[in-house]
């Protein structure tokens, strides 16, 4: 085990730069989670760690070691594809023997070590099988077989669950997070879903065009937004955005294009008149209130309700325990949790107050 | 009804078309069995239209009554195949390990020479495909004079293995293509060199492939006549040069040049029926997933 840290990591393709100094320290035994959109260049930064891609500048640490010049062999990492890359030509025991058989480590101990991570994954009745006789789920867990026998320094994880089907994705989710609280190890997942980012990671790392966004706990984030970019990647379904003036005359309110008064708890000093972006989560308006929005889609799941419906012009979605008995073309009533509106400004994106 | 009318059709054109193939190997090794007058009436069925006779066997002495004998056409045509396995074999093993090296390249780096990119040095490769081999009969012959290469073993297994390498090079970087590049990364972390990954990884999963460029090299190699009739004489003569040249005084000796004909096709004919699958799944690797 060792922490990772990573320190104005830049990376370029002939004169275009794709990632722009990136620093992010990753702690011993912690579970970071790196998400964003495709192209954010999340994958581009695990592969840095890995040594399958080229650092343009900065460092790499692992452990006191900057591996920059490291070849990937020599990193004491294991990683996760996400299409697997199990070798086809090769039985569960000897892909997930592979790395130690390359360490000269003697049979007995190999097949010691492949047996206890195959109980642990439970693989054993599959040791013999080839990968192509293995479905979707097994495969994933050979290939988590492989990074765990090496008990490596650090584990790196590349979407590993996004060939999965969405129940069984759910159920590796939980697995990945009960080998890490088992194991303990530094672990690097990149994922472009922020609800796996969200359940398993210690921290998440939210990438944009190839810079931090913000960093912090998965609540943190979900709390205190940093920026719009964040406010509208973490949370689902996402937060609802308006766009208008925060008005401190009578009571504080904010005002969008239209006219619309959208309630706010206060103003925060300074900020009469500023041009800004209101947004509430879906989770946090309740039916009954001074807002009213045309219904156009209502979606029961059981557990809860979600209704799209449209307000100053914009589409607003509020999620709501109770049933919802409106029809598409009415109107609904709902209102905001005062103390869970956010505020962001128009021009920076950055958060205010 | 339509479905047996259906059948039928397509049964009667598979028959036609399996005559067709076979008809010239058939006629070939009746050849072998007729004397002068049987292959000028165009006799064709045996012990109907004509009566099988010994002659061409016992042209190259292997015929019953001479094959327990001295026969200096037997020790020519003996010393011809094998000239011809040596030049196949050896050039296909030489094309398949310089082919695969650089399909690999081609598949896995990215190289720029000048304006050239993989793209068009993979294309470069498979134009010299393009260029009939009589062009290039005058400049390989002066060169091969320069370099003494005229008439030896060494010489017939470097041009061909220059003539199928555009084709080993082709396939190998298809059979390449499919392999998923995260495979070799996975080895690489797991504590390959690039070349370990290389023969530990690739070339396993590449075998197919690679077994098919083999065979398909082998057999170019064999039936090549152009440049062994071109390049050699008496020391590295091959069998195709030597089938063609059974002229005798009174014309061409058709059962000799047929009984060499058959001796030439037999082991073909054994790569295609023994073989095939290898061929077919190492072509098609990568077409089904």
């Amino acid at each position: 085990m060792a922490s990772v840290e990573i320190i104005d990591v830049r990376k370029s393709y002939g004169d275009q730069e794709v990632i722009h100094g990136v620093s992010i320290p990753i702690s011993n035994g912690e579970f970071v989670a790196l998400v964003g959109p495709s192209g954010c260049g999340k994958s581009t930064l695990l592969r840095m760690i890995a040594g399958l891609e080229d650092i343009t500048a900065g460092n790499i640490r692992i452990g006191d070691k900057v591996v920059n010049a490291l070849p990937p062999k020599d990193r004491d990492i294991a990683m996760v594809f996400q299409n697997y890359a199990l070798y086809p030509h090769k039985t569960v025991a000897e892909n997930m023997g592979f790395a130690l058989k390359l360490r000269k480590t003697p049979k007995a101990e190999i097949e010691g070590r492949v047996k206890k991570a195959a109980e642990i994954l439970d693989l054993v009745p599959y040791l013999n099988r080839y990968p192509r006789q293995l479905s979707g789920g097994q495969r994933q867990r050979v290939a988590m077989g492989r990074a765990i026998v090496r008990a490596p320094q650090v584990f790196l994880f590349d979407e590993p669950l996004s060939n999965l089907d969405a129940k069984l994705r759910v159920q590796m989710r939980a697995e990945i997070k009960e080998l890490h609280q088992r194991l303990k190890t530094t672990t690097v997942y990149v994922t472009h879903d922020q609800v796996e980012a969200m359940t398993m990671a210690d921290r998440i790392v939210v990438l944009h065009d190839g810079i931090v966004e913000q960093m912090g706990s998965p609540l943190d984030l979900y709390d205190r937004p940093a920026n719009l970019f964040v406010a509208g990647f973490i949370g689902s379904p996402a937060m609802n955005m308006f766009k208008g003036t925060i008005r401190a005359t009578g009571a504080p309110h904010f005002e969008t294009a239209d006219g619309t008064r959208l309630p706010l708890a206060a103003v925060p000093p300074g900020l009469d008149g500023r041009a800004a972006v209101y947004g509430i989560r879906p989770e946090h308006l309740s039916l009954g209130g001074e807002l009213k929005a045309q219904v156009t889609v209502i979606e029961p799941t059981g557990a809860e309700t979600q209704v799209i419906a449209r307000l100053a012009g914009e589409k607003i979605i509020g999620v709501f325990r109770e049933r919802v008995s409106v029809k598409p073309g009415e109107m609904i009533a709902m209102s905001p949790d005062l103390k869970l509106v956010h505020l962001f400004d128009a021009k920076t994106g950055l958060r205010l107050g | 009804m339509p479905r047996t009318l259906n059948r039928i059709l397509i049964y009667t054109a598979l028959i036609v078309w399996t005559i067709i193939a076979l008809f010239p190997i058939f006629w070939t090794f009746s050849t072998t069995f007729k004397v002068a007058k049987d292959v000028q009436l165009g006799h064709i069925i045996p012990w109907v239209d004509f009566k099988p006779a010994w002659l061409g066997l016992r042209a190259i002495g292997l015929s019953p009554d001479t094959i327990f004998t001295e026969s200096t056409p037997r020790t020519e045509f003996i010393k011809r195949f094998w000239n011809s396995i040596q030049a196949s074999i050896g050039a296909s093993i030489l094309a398949l390990i310089l082919g695969s090296a650089a399909a690999y390249g081609l598949s896995r780096f990215q190289y720029k020479w000048k304006i050239w990119k993989n793209r068009d040095i993979s294309f470069f490769f498979l134009s010299q495909l393009i260029l009939p081999p009589v062009v290039l009969a005058m400049p390989f012959l002066v060169l091969y004079k320069e370099l003494a290469l005229l008439d030896s073993m060494i010489g017939l297994i470097l041009i061909y293995t220059l003539s199928v390498l555009p084709i080993v090079i082709w396939i190998m970087k298809d059979q390449f293509d499919t392999i998923p590049q995260e495979l070799e990364q996975a080895a690489l972390v797991d504590g390959c060199s690039i070349w370990g990954a290389f023969f530990r990884i690739i070339l396993p999963i590449a075998m197919p492939g690679m077994v098919a460029a083999f065979i398909l090299s082998v057999i170019l190699c064999w039936n090549e006549y152009f440049f062994a009739a071109l390049l050699t004489s008496s020391y590295a003569k091959t069998l195709p040069v030597m089938v063609a040249s059974q002229t005798g005084s009174q014309g061409i000796s058709w059962w000799s040049m047929a009984a060499l004909s058959s001796a030439a096709i037999l082991p073909l004919i054994i790569i295609g029926i023994f073989l095939e699958r290898y061929i077919v799944k190492g072509l098609t690797t990568g077409s089904v997933k």
